[in-house]
């Protein structure tokens, strides 16, 4: 088998994991329960395809397998007559038929809703949305956050028995479902970011990580496609992943957007990004659609001088008119240094070291600094490359300060 | 040659899977299955009923002795992770037969 042909293959197990976990869960209600079917079902993939050929419909072989699977286990413990209801629709179709796939599709955003519950804190809805719904084992998650597999499996472990001990049901008339979904929309995006922009380690981007960010923002808008905001996720993520292969050189220095390759951006996801903005435009002005028009600004400028940077500052000024935090104010003072000249940026920025939020991090000294680079204050632009490079974790990023420092300390050096 | 019957049994517990590994492990079965054909040394197989069970499948291989055939079964341990139960069908003289 190819790798092409692999890739297919792991293209269509990655489509179908969550469907399968939703229909098993559909039928036994338990999250372990359902997880341990879907991962049966993919090892009778395993066992029988190599030696029966591949099934002409996939996806229907293994939703057959993992619904059976399912009901068979269910009759064995005893539990059939309970589950009489909920068991007759499926009994009567082996496979997916037109009728059954808003069913599917239903499960699937019940299980996304089930594993971003608010009863489970924000690292444990992380880790079991990647894991139920994403398919990735516990080795996997902890390699894309740089952590312990222990601490993922305890953390797995703790979520699903924190479900089952509240009685978390995956209920066909869940009213939450509708209303968990900024809490959805929160988790996809941070498994996105920690994925975009690794927070340590010595790789700038953490490639797995945000493709499953940005798979699990395309399934959601397939599952919800009337909901705007899902699309505007999708069109931010669309429009960032279209930059990856260009933010860092072949020798693994990081590239700002000056000096990215515009020709090597991914037209089809900026394409794809554009239409789905387009349909998140037709809902309210909310800060996910201000980020994605904010990121459209930039994917589709032809080059850095064309950037429209007026309408950017625009974006920002009414991203910080809803969502008044620090990190929306420090790039809105980017944007304020692009639009009118660094002298303009400079006191937002004086104001913004000050900010606890913001003071332990890198990014701002960063910016400061280069303000004062660009502004010739050389001495103030040392020492704050200086505190950059203290706070800085990402060695990709810990390399691009220390030869902005060394750039400008050699032209000052020259000067004096 | 002689025939073999292979037993691949895969243990309740054989850890967690994802999409990406249950890929890649089809595809090094695949392959080795490929291989198997490609020799001759596959003569038959069957799949059991219940997928639920411990054995998961069974091949009816040619080799030329009991040693043989032990390293075709350690082969395909290794790309299924079975537990690789390897017996004799016919007895030498049967082989013989064949092989003249």
């Amino acid at each position: 088998m190819s790798e092409e042909a692999e890739a297919a293959l792991a293209a269509i197990f990655r489509t179908e994991w969550p469907r399968l976990v939703g229909a098993a869960l559909r039928i036994v209600g338990d999250l372990q329960t359902a997880e341990d079917i879907v991962q049966e079902t993919l090892l009778a993939a395993v066992d029988r395809w190599p030696l029966l050929g591949v099934p002409e419909r996939p996806g229907a072989w293994l939703l057959t397998v993992c619904r059976n699977r399912a009901r068979n286990l269910v009759r064995d413990t005893g539990r059939a007559q309970q589950r009489t209801l909920s068991l007759r629709p499926l009994l009567a179709g082996q496979a997916p038929a037109d009728g059954e796939v808003r069913e599917i599709a239903d499960d699937q955003l019940r299980l996304i809703a089930m594993c971003c519950h608010p009863l489970l804190p924000t690292d444990a809805q992380v880790a079991l949305t990647l894991r139920m719904v994403a398919g990735l084992t516990t080795e996997e998650i902890a390699r894309g956050f740089h952590q312990g597999a222990a601490t993922i499996a305890q953390r797995l472990v703790r979520a699903k028995r924190t479900l089952k001990e509240h009685r978390v049901a995956f209920a066909d008339d869940d009213p939450d479902v509708a209303g968990r979904l900024p809490s959805i929309l929160d988790v996809i995006y941070l498994v996105f970011n920690e994925g975009y922009l690794a927070t340590t380690g010595g790789q700038l981007t953490r490639g797995d990580l945000a493709a499953e960010g940005h798979r699990l923002a395309c399934l959601l808008t397939e599952l919800t496609p009337d909901q705007p905001e899902t699309w505007a996720l999708r069109a931010l993520l669309s429009f960032q992943l279209s930059r990856w292969d260009t933010r860092t050189s072949a020798d693994g220095v990081l590239l700002t957007l000056d000096a990215q390759d515009r020709s090597r951006w991914n037209r089809e996801l900026i394409d794809d990004g554009v239409h789905a903005l387009a349909r998140a435009r037709n809902g309210a002005r909310g800060p996910l659609l201000l980020q994605a028009e904010l990121a459209c600004c930039h994917a589709t400028a032809p080059a850095f001088a064309a950037t429209d940077w007026a309408a950017i500052l625009a974006l920002y000024d009414e991203l910080q008119a809803i969502q008044d935090t620090p990190v929306v104010a420090l790039n809105r003072a980017v944007a304020v240094a692009m639009a009118s000249g660094p002298a303009a940026a400079l006191p937002l920025l004086d104001k913004l070291t000050g900010d606890p939020a913001l003071r332990h991090g890198h990014r701002v000294w960063a910016v400061r600094a280069d303000l004062h680079h660009r502004l010739g204050d050389g001495v103030a632009a040392l020492a704050d490359y200086a505190r950059a490079l203290d706070l800085v974790s990402n060695d990709v990023e810990r390399r691009y300060l220390a030869d902005a420092r060394q750039r400008a300390a050699d032209q000052y050096r020259s000067r004096a | 040659m002689n025939e073999f019957l292979l037993l691949g049994t895969r243990p309740p517990t054989s850890g967690e899977t994802s999409p990406a590994r249950a890929a890649h492990d089809m595809a090094a079965v695949t392959a080795w299955h490929r291989w198997l054909r490609r020799w001759g040394l596959l003569r038959a197989f069957s799949l059991p009923q219940d997928r639920a069970a411990e054995l998961r499948a069974c091949l009816i291989v040619w080799a030329s002795g009991l040693a043989a055939a032990q390293r075709l079964g350690a082969g395909w341990g290794r790309v299924t992770g079975y537990q690789v139960t390897v017996l004799p069908l016919l007895d030498g003289s049967a082989g013989k037969e064949r092989e003249r």
